[in-house]
């Protein structure tokens, strides 16, 4: 199944990361490149190891499933590999740099410029349109307006939102607001996206569409790091890494 | 001393001991019990609606704080006001104790005081049973000093003290203590002074700083007398006898005849000396006042009878009808002023009470969904409200207890001095104002917790638990389109009949009012078919020019507003501006956006995004804004236009003149000796003196009494106008130039020139200005006798306390031989600085008492004094600037906290924290510049348009005082700045990681 509105509008996605279009090359460089990646939560007297010193490797144009019961540290793993959480040890190299070395302005201005999150609750800001909200990310990065504008268009029409431009996310379904979520994370062509139980929150139709989507723009080329519990997604990734108690306790590519 | 009817708290304790005594007062009143009943059967029944009370409002101690402090404000502002005004009534009061003790009413006779005897003879026939005594008293205005030291040529010596208008008295003190059956309550102790000695009272004794055994000089009728002070009496009573301004008593007790030989040794120079007696009626100090209007009509019957020409005047009730009479005037005058504050408290609390509404929805909804009914949903949040106002009346009561100190302490500086403002302030509160205060306070709260609980009851289930928001309603039940429809034709209808009314009755609140109401209902009814911006942005403008033209297309109806009505029009003009601003902030987001660099600029893109796509929210605190600038700015601009007309005004009461010089009465200083001296060129006598005056014009358009009203008069003659009298707005048409009326005056005895201050009392704007033609009654305090005369002009009135002005002639033929050219107008040569003269001549007349002072510097105080009020207003009205900053500092805490998941997005796709930081700071600058700007504006327009409708006097032009303006912009806005920089800050560091975790 195929959410595909406009096929004119595919080559607003083309050129993802560094592995364009086609199946990933194994012997791609690394996008992502974790070593002994710790962390640990403090609630007063409490220390919670979340993360027991994951290695982890990344090439572009992957689509990695990262699995594991509730507590496991999928979530944990995808915030401090993304930079967005800080690691108590160990290091997280992305584009050859080692983003948890970076300031924190250097760190944003390297997350806005190198990747694209998808949220469960979607997390759309409610005061803004759907192209305003997709153009948002573009605009940071220094994008001119008219430009960061017609991407944004030509992405939301990617998406099949080409009607739903001036709406605010309270005008949108569940299925629409992801799939803007996705529009937004899409946008400024990043090297790799985090999506994190990006169908959590959506029935099994609109999951199944959303999953389409993201199989499509990965065969073009998009580098995916996605968090589920769900079997089924999991499965149809093609590497599945599978989290126990703050480590990885398997990892597998998955024929497809 | 039995204080009586003064319910006199003197709170004299700080919040906290005020707080425990007004528990054990039982302040708490029977309405807020009542009120309060349904709340505690609900929490006491309901274990689970009062549980969730409790904790969330104890959940978050810090923003309970903030909805305390912005809601008590309002309950302080409205007790502190009322304060005030007990403050104002009880210090008044306070002087019938002090200054009259057990003189309820006073006979005097200057042209009758030969026969002094008959006329105490005539008062007891009069008195009759009714009376619990009489006492004979014969007075004096005389000069008092210390004794000129001997010039021994051995260093610099002290300079001797004077008081140049002592009251010099003589009385048999055995009859004074006996006086009115409470000895205790004359002040009076001792023999009566005899041979060479005096009784000296403690006010004049501590200017002149002598004590038992110092010697004072006596100076009137052109002649000297000296005395050894044998005691201090204190101001009590018959002691402390002062019928004039001011709360001190200057009295010297001096023995029985010496005020007959001063007068005989004087050759008959100087105003005849005052023969009184004062009558004491039954009952205390307070409640003797009671029977005072009979008294006076049978001893005035008598002294008719016998032809003897005195005046009774009920002093003690003429007193208390002035303490309660300026007690209400500054109690309106603060509650109007600090209306403007309530309202933004009120709005506050609405923008509070629908964020914690909109925070809650979630968890309002579960419950909802777990069974709870909806009448449960409105209890359990109302209850919480409930605690709120409960808690912030009794807080906002203690804070107004401290507000109304804190006004009382700068007050008093204010009425210290001389003059018809002198008053000696001591802070007083009723229980009735505080409970008054607790109960605005409390129901005003209620009413808007109960409203938003209402409001928030309507929720729907499913929506609320997704935290979604409610959709448009796209088709509405006939019933509830049709009372829509209904309710808005009647306020429609309202605003019609209103403003007939207003023009068949020439109301002018009505008048105001209706247009706008009428306009706004006839918005509301088309809107859903015409457009809501077009329609609302037209009502919205008619509503503010209407405001802005009303005073000038009706100027009958508006002639002499009260201090309500500008609040109302300020209200009117504040509410039309921001439904304009609010109707139209797309506009003014895009262009501000624009100037902010356009898209490159995200923080400000971002933090405009939340104001405009929530309208009402930023409606109220636009709003709260807008008020509080506007009457800060108003305030600023007045006492600037005030300030920047010093030359103006000196110009308008001087005239031609450098110096006002006032010598005593008894023994007045000659024209021709003053010219005599150095660096005078001019001088002009006038006899000044105290009159009563009653104008039937002035009593129509202020429903006042039609008591007559005590006021300076100076009767002045050809050689006044000769050098040049102050100026006139108008004069009698029979006149061609204000010279010619001023001559024309002089020598016309039926004629008088007042100005637009004339007979007011309390302060503001003139609150019925006399026109010419109008009749003025005068009458002679001292003898009764009265002429109607005309109004033939209105001069500028640049100061208060100008006199009226009759030709001399005119003036003795009501007041007699009083009449005495005690006041001077010099001009002095030109170069020569007219203060420095004026202290030299004090100096050299000094046993005239001659009070000598350049109009410049007499305009100078005057209008410090002012000044000093302006700045007491605004501070009170900084309170509401309190309010409104408070009240985004709540929304910017509050937004903080409902955002952390955007803010974590936002972090995640790319803004560093500097970009949340300016973005939050952008979005609470934005809405409250917005405030701070409309509100200037509308303060300026509104300010031009009172000034040039010329309901504050003729004489002032608008000015704008950019500086001073520019300060209060800054200030407010600095303000706004230090409430929003903290939960900017902390959405700046909030880590996005945390944020979707917490969030998801």
């Amino acid at each position: 199944m195929t959410v595909l509105a406009d096929p004119d509008a595919s080559d607003a996605m083309a050129g993802f990361g560094e592995g364009g279009k086609g199946a990933p090359d194994p012997a791609a460089a690394p996008i992502l490149s974790a070593t002994s990646v710790h962390k640990v939560y403090r609630t007063g007297a409490e220390a919670v190891d979340a993360l027991k010193g994951v290695d982890l490797t990344v090439r572009a144009g992957e689509f990695v499933a990262v699995m594991g019961a509730s507590g496991s540290g999928k979530t944990t793993l995808l915030n401090c590999l993304s930079g967005l959480d800080d690691i108590d040890g160990g290091s997280v190299v992305i584009g050859g740099e080692d983003v948890h070395e970076m300031s924190d302005a250097r760190r944003t201005r390297h997350r806005a410029s190198t990747m694209g999150f998808i949220f469960q609750a979607f997390n759309l800001i409610p005061v803004f349109s759907s192209a305003e909200n997709v153009e948002l990310p573009l605009l940071l990065a220094g994008e001119p307006a008219k430009a960061a504008r017609a991407a944004a268009v030509a992405t939301l029409e990617r998406v099949g939102l080409g009607h739903r431009l001036n709406h605010r996310p309270a005008e949108l379904s569940g299925g629409e607001q992801q799939r803007v979520t996705v529009a937004r994370a899409l946008a400024g062509r990043p090297q790799i996206v985090w999506a994190d139980e990006p169908t959590g929150n959506l029935d099994s139709e609109t999951a199944a569409q959303v999953m389409d989507l993201l199989h499509e723009l990965h065969r073009e080329g998009l580098t995916l790091v996605l968090v589920t519990h769900d079997h089924g997604i999991g499965n149809s990734a093609e590497r599945r890494i599978v989290m126990r108690d703050g480590q990885i306790v398997l990892d597998e590519r998955l024929s497809r | 001393m039995n204080q009586e009817r003064l319910v006199g708290l003197l709170w004299g304790s700080t919040g906290l001991t005020t707080a425990a005594g007004l528990a054990a007062l039982g302040v708490l009143p029977t309405p807020v019990i009542v009120l309060s009943v349904p709340f505690v059967v609900l929490g006491v029944r309901r274990p689970v609606l009062r549980r969730l009370a409790l904790r969330n409002a104890s959940r978050r101690p810090r923003e309970t704080a903030l909805i305390l402090l912005g809601a008590l404000l309002g309950t302080a502002i409205i007790t502190g006001s009322a304060i005030v005004g007990d403050t104002l009534g009880a210090s008044i009061r306070r002087s019938a104790f002090t200054q009259q003790g057990p003189v309820d009413a006073v006979v005097r006779t200057t042209s009758g005081f030969d026969r002094r005897a008959e006329l105490f003879e005539a008062v007891a026939a009069g008195a009759g049973g009714s009376a619990d005594g009489l006492l004979a008293l014969v007075s004096i205005d005389a000069a008092v000093a210390t004794p000129v030291p001997p010039d021994r040529g051995s260093g610099p010596q002290a300079p001797p003290r004077a008081e140049p208008h002592a009251s010099v008295l003589e009385v048999d003190f055995r009859e004074a203590r006996r006086f009115g059956g409470d000895p205790g309550a004359t002040g009076i102790t001792g023999p009566t002074p005899a041979g060479g000695t005096a009784a000296i009272g403690r006010d004049l004794a501590r200017t002149l700083a002598v004590g038992p055994g110092d010697r004072v000089d006596v100076y009137a009728y052109g002649n000297k007398r000296s005395f050894t002070v044998e005691r201090v009496l204190p101001r009590l009573g018959v002691a402390g006898l002062h019928f004039g301004f001011g709360s001190e008593s200057p009295n010297l007790f001096v023995p029985p005849g010496t005020v007959a030989e001063m007068v005989a040794a004087g050759g008959g120079a100087g105003a005849p000396p005052t023969a009184l007696v004062a009558v004491s009626n039954r009952g205390g100090v307070i409640q003797g006042a009671e029977g005072s209007d009979d008294l006076v009509e049978r001893i005035s019957e008598k002294l008719a009878e016998n032809q003897i020409p005195a005046q009774t005047a009920p002093v003690k009730q003429e007193l208390l009808d002035s303490a309660d009479e300026q007690g209400r005037q500054f109690t309106e005058l603060f509650t109007s002023i600090g209306f403007f504050s309530v309202i933004a408290g009120i709005l506050l609390l609405v923008s509070i009470f629908v964020m914690l509404a909109e925070e809650r929805k979630k968890e309002l909804g579960m419950l909802r969904a777990v069974g709870l009914r909806r009448s449960g949903l409105v209890g359990s949040f109302s209850l919480e409200g409930w605690m709120y106002a409960l808690a912030s009346a009794a807080l906002g009561t203690v804070a107004g207890l401290g507000v109304g100190r804190a006004i009382v302490f700068v007050t008093a500086g204010i009425f210290q001095g001389e003059g018809p403002l002198s008053l000696e302030i001591k802070y007083a509160a009723t229980l009735a104002s505080v409970q008054r205060g607790f109960l605005t306070g409390f129901v005003m709260s209620l009413l808007t917790v109960l409203a938003t609980s209402l409001w928030i009851s309507r929720l729907n289930v499913i929506r609320a638990i997704r935290d979604l928001p409610e959709p448009p309603v796209k088709k509405r039940r006939l019933a509830v389109s049709l009372l829509r429809l209904g309710s808005r034709a009647l306020a429609a209808l309202a605003g019609t009949l209103v403003t007939v009314a207003g023009l068949s009755l020439e109301s002018a609140p009505a008048l105001l009012v209706g247009p706008p109401l009428a306009a706004l209902g006839v918005a509301a009814v088309v809107r859903d078919w015409l457009g809501k911006r077009g329609v609302d942005t037209a009502a919205a403008a008619f509503s503010l020019t209407w405001a802005v033209a009303s005073f000038d297309v009706f100027p009958q109806v508006f002639k002499n507003p009260e201090i309500y009505l500008f609040v109302l029009d300020g209200v009117i003009l504040t509410v039309a501006a921001v439904i304009l601003v609010s109707r139209h902030q797309v506009l003014i987001g895009r262009a501000v956006r624009r100037l902010g660099g356009g898209s490159k600029s995200m923080a400000l893109r971002l933090g405009l995004a939340y104001p405009l796509a929530r309208a009402f929210r930023t409606s109220i605190i636009l709003m709260t804004f807008a008020l509080t600038m506007f009457t800060l700015v108003s305030i600023t601009l007045f006492s600037g236009v005030f300030q920047s007309q010093i030359d103006d005004f000196t110009e308008d009461v001087s005239g031609g003149f450098d110096i006002r010089a006032l010598s005593n009465p008894s023994s007045p200083v000659a024209a021709e000796e003053v010219a005599r001296e150095p660096g005078i060129s001019a001088v002009a006598p006038l006899a000044a003196l105290g009159a009563e005056f009653q104008m039937p014009s002035r009593e129509a358009a202020t429903g006042s009494t039609g008591r007559f009203g005590s006021w300076s008069v100076a009767g002045y003659d050809s050689r006044f106008a000769d050098v040049g009298p102050p100026s006139l707005q108008k004069f009698l048409p029979r006149f061609r130039t204000a010279e010619e009326a001023w001559r024309g005056v002089a020598g016309d005895p039926t004629l008088i020139i007042v100005d637009d201050f004339f007979l007011q009392a309390g302060g503001g704007p003139p609150e019925a200005s006399p026109e010419v033609g109008d009749k003025v009654i005068i009458r002679d305090p001292a003898s009764g006798t009265t002429r109607e005369l005309t109004i033939a002009a209105v001069a500028n009135a640049g100061v208060r306390e100008s006199p009226a002005y009759m030709g001399l002639e005119g003036l003795r033929q009501v007041v007699g031989d009083q009449a005495v050219p005690n006041l001077l107008y010099v001009k002095t040569e030109p170069g020569v600085d007219a203060q420095s003269v004026a202290e030299r001549l004090n100096g050299r007349f000094l046993s005239s008492g001659m009070d000598a002072v350049s109009f410049r510097k007499l305009v100078g105080d005057g209008l410090a004094s002012q000044q000093q009020f302006f700045r007491l207003m605004q501070g009170y009205l900084a309170l509401g600037l309190v309010v409104g900053v408070a009240g985004l500092g709540v929304v910017m805490v509050r937004a903080v906290r409902e955002r952390r998941r955007e803010v974590g997005v936002l972090r995640s796709l790319g803004f560093d924290s500097r970009q949340v930081r300016r973005a939050f700071m952008a979005e609470s600058s934005f809405v409250a510049l917005e405030g701070i700007i409309t509100g200037t504006l509308l303060a300026h327009v509104s300010t031009w348009r009172l000034l040039n409708s010329g309901a504050f006097g003729e004489s002032l032009r608008f000015s704008i005082p950019w500086s001073q303006v520019a300060l209060v912009v800054v200030l407010a806005f600095f303000a706004t700045l230090v409430a929003t920089v903290t939960p900017a800050q902390q959405a700046s560091q909030i880590r996005p990681a945390v944020a979707l975790r917490i969030a998801d």
